[in-house]
């Protein structure tokens, strides 16, 4: 495993983080005390039946849930208190996602879908078509740069939702079961495709999935059971 | 930054794309009530521009009496009356701006045919220019109009109410009875030269034109109740006025639109009816856009939820979306700009006659007045309501919270 670009420092650092749904007059606990340390280049995954609390675990780490208690550490800043502006920002600056259905935007190009974290950043456009030209070689999708997304296959699509989340080399990436909607061939070269830009940018990877093709190539698989991480 | 705003209109544009059948169903509504107002708007315009010549072409742009003609009633016939009117002309036609300058020398008193008499309104005025200035505001219905012998005969017109009621025709022979400006009774013998219709028949039943002289010898004076001023331009109206006034003193002057009691009442009911009419095509044009707009909202709800999750902020997606109301508001208030730019065209050709109003005996043609000032205020209108309504429906919407957006199915 290719590790040279590990960061020891921590980007996901999580104490006693808590959730829990109202339903009605019933509390549901989501996600009970969870202590989470993710490094830079860092792949981990999370498993877990359906409603063991993968995804509220990647919703806090991806700041667009909060915890109801518990400190949540994003690449040194701490986020607990943070109010929905800064949270705003700090996940355009620092967060990439990639979705389970991909979850491109149909009016934009590809190369328009991959540009858009860049434009919201504020990076010139000369700057960002390089980037995203870059971008697109490395995804092997350089020739689909002006085709739509319902122009293309669904590993395409997931290429370029991965080349979108990491354009702008984020320090976390938060990815919902990335590998569930494709066959076994499109899903590996998914898996590859990820691993390697995390690797080469230092990103540090939250993973959430039931693929054991992709956790076994994760540097950790963490397992969550009624909200409570193993 | 525009580099930037660009790209958002760009991005909103194209999503107006994504449901072409709602998009045209949203401009084709919004057209409609442009459309609406524009046509609503323009037959008012077209009846406030023939009100305005019709009230301008029978008083004269600028009227010039004597402040006591305005403000009183006269005690006495001519009272109020001015003297050396053709001081006064001279002195107006010094400027190049006043094309006609006409004496008025209203008068009332019996007409008679010697078996029957009734009611008159006459007027006593220049005999050849006054009807280059009517126009076709006053038809002539028989004979022939006053010309510069009608003080010899002494000629006069009479309404066509006024001649039936007189069982007068061309030719016939009247008589003028009236009260001097000394109280004295005076009669005046008269032929019909013509008989003519203003279009208001209750009017028409008192009508009398005569030349000036004719007037002036039935009242015994060498004054005249007003003068009339036509411009060579109405829209020189203000500035002539004030150009002119302190020439004038101690004689004063009304603008057209003073002494123009029917226009103002007209004008301020149409007023009130296509300003109501505007205000209820503006709420529809709201709800018809705040309606797709929330269809549209709540079909993209993931998306929203994802570009939320990447870090776009509430005010930009707001923006995103009042960009995207707005054009499609702009895109039926250009095509309701056409529509009416059409219907107005039509129309010219078309021939169609509207009936008389209340009051009158003859109708008018249907035309509408195109203006683009009007159009430019619709198009701005409905797209900055489009664009409120769309803001409005999308603000909502983006307060969702982010998981719940993007659970969204």
């Amino acid at each position: 495993m290719n590790t040279a670009l590990r960061d020891s420092t921590p980007v996901v650092t999580m104490r006693g983080v808590s959730k829990a749904y109202r339903l009605g007059e019933v509390q549901v606990p989501a996600l009970h005390a969870a202590d989470l340390d993710v490094s830079g280049g860092e792949m981990v995954a999370l498993t877990g039946p359906s409603g063991s609390g993968k995804s509220t675990l990647l919703h806090i780490a991806g700041l667009i849930d909060t915890a109801d208690t518990g400190n949540y550490e994003l690449a040194g800043t701490a986020t607990t208190q943070l109010n929905e502006v800064r949270r705003t920002q700090l996940r355009r600056n620092a967060i990439g996602f990639v979705f389970q259905s991909f979850n491109l935007v149909p009016v934009m190009t590809v190369s328009e879908n991959v540009e858009y974290p860049l434009f919201l950043d504020g990076v010139s456009r000369r700057e960002a078509r390089e980037r995203v030209a870059a971008m697109l070689t490395r995804v092997g999708l350089a020739d689909r740069a002006r085709h739509r997304p319902d122009e293309l296959s669904g590993g395409q699509r997931q290429r370029v939702a991965i080349a979108r989340a990491l354009v702008k080399q984020p320090r976390l990436l938060i990815a919902d079961e990335p590998t569930a909607n494709l066959d076994s061939h499109t899903a590996d070269e998914v898996i590859a495709v990820i691993r390697a830009l995390c690797h080469e940018a230092g990103t540090a990877c939250l993973i959430a999935t039931h693929d054991d093709r992709l956790t076994a190539h994760c540097d950790r698989v963490l397992a969550l059971r009624d909200g409570v991480l193993q | 930054m525009t580099t930037s705003l660009i790209r958002w209109v760009r991005f909103a544009l194209r999503n107006t794309l994504r449901n072409r059948r709602r998009s045209l169903a949203t401009v084709t509504l919004t057209a409609l009530g442009s459309a609406a107002i524009l046509v609503g708007g323009g037959f008012a315009l077209f009846t406030y521009e023939s009100l305005q010549q019709a009230a301008a072409r029978d008083t004269g742009h600028l009227i010039v009496a004597t402040r006591d003609f305005f403000d009183r009633e006269e005690d006495t016939p001519m009272q109020f009356g001015i003297e050396h009117f053709d001081r006064l002309r001279d002195t107006l036609l010094t400027h190049r701006e006043v094309r006609y300058v006409l004496p008025r020398l209203h008068f009332s008193g019996l007409i008679s045919n010697g078996d029957k008499s009734v009611v008159m309104i006459g007027s006593g005025v220049d005999p050849q220019a006054e009807f280059s200035v009517r126009g076709p505001f006053l038809q002539l219905k028989a004979g022939k109009l006053l010309n510069e012998d009608s003080a010899k005969g002494p000629d006069v017109l009479i309404g066509a109410e006024l001649a039936k009621s007189l069982k007068a025709e061309p030719g016939s022979a009247l008589t003028l009875l009236g009260s001097t400006t000394a109280g004295a009774l005076n009669a005046v013998d008269v032929k019909v030269r013509g008989v003519v219709s203003s279009g208001v028949p209750d009017i028409d039943k008192r009508l009398v034109l005569t030349s000036l002289a004719t007037a002036q010898g039935l009242l015994a004076t060498d004054k005249v109740s007003s003068v009339g001023v036509y411009l060579a331009d109405m829209e020189q109206t203000a500035t002539m006025r004030a150009k002119l006034a302190p020439q004038l003193a101690p004689v004063t002057m009304r603008s057209w639109e003073e002494e123009a009691v029917f226009y103002k009442a007209v004008r301020g009911l149409y007023d009130r009816i296509f300003g109501g009419l505007g205000l209820v095509i503006g709420l529809i044009v709201v709800g018809v856009v705040a309606g797709a707009m929330a269809m549209a909202i709540v079909e993209r709800t993931r998306e929203i939820g994802t570009l939320r999750a990447m870090g776009t902020s509430p005010w930009q997606l707001v923006r995103a979306f009042a960009i995207e109301g707005a054009a499609l508001g702009a895109a039926g208030g250009l095509l309701g700009a056409l529509v009416a730019g059409g219907v107005t065209v039509a129309l010219m050709f078309a021939g169609l006659q509207m009936p008389p109003p209340p009051g009158r005996s003859v109708g008018y043609p249907l035309f509408i007045t195109f203006s683009p000032e009007l159009a430019l205020i619709t198009l701005a209108a409905v797209s900055v309501l489009a664009m409120i309504s769309a803001a409005v429906v999308a603000h909502i919407a983006v307060k969702k919270p982010i998981v719940e957006a993007l659970g969204h199915v």
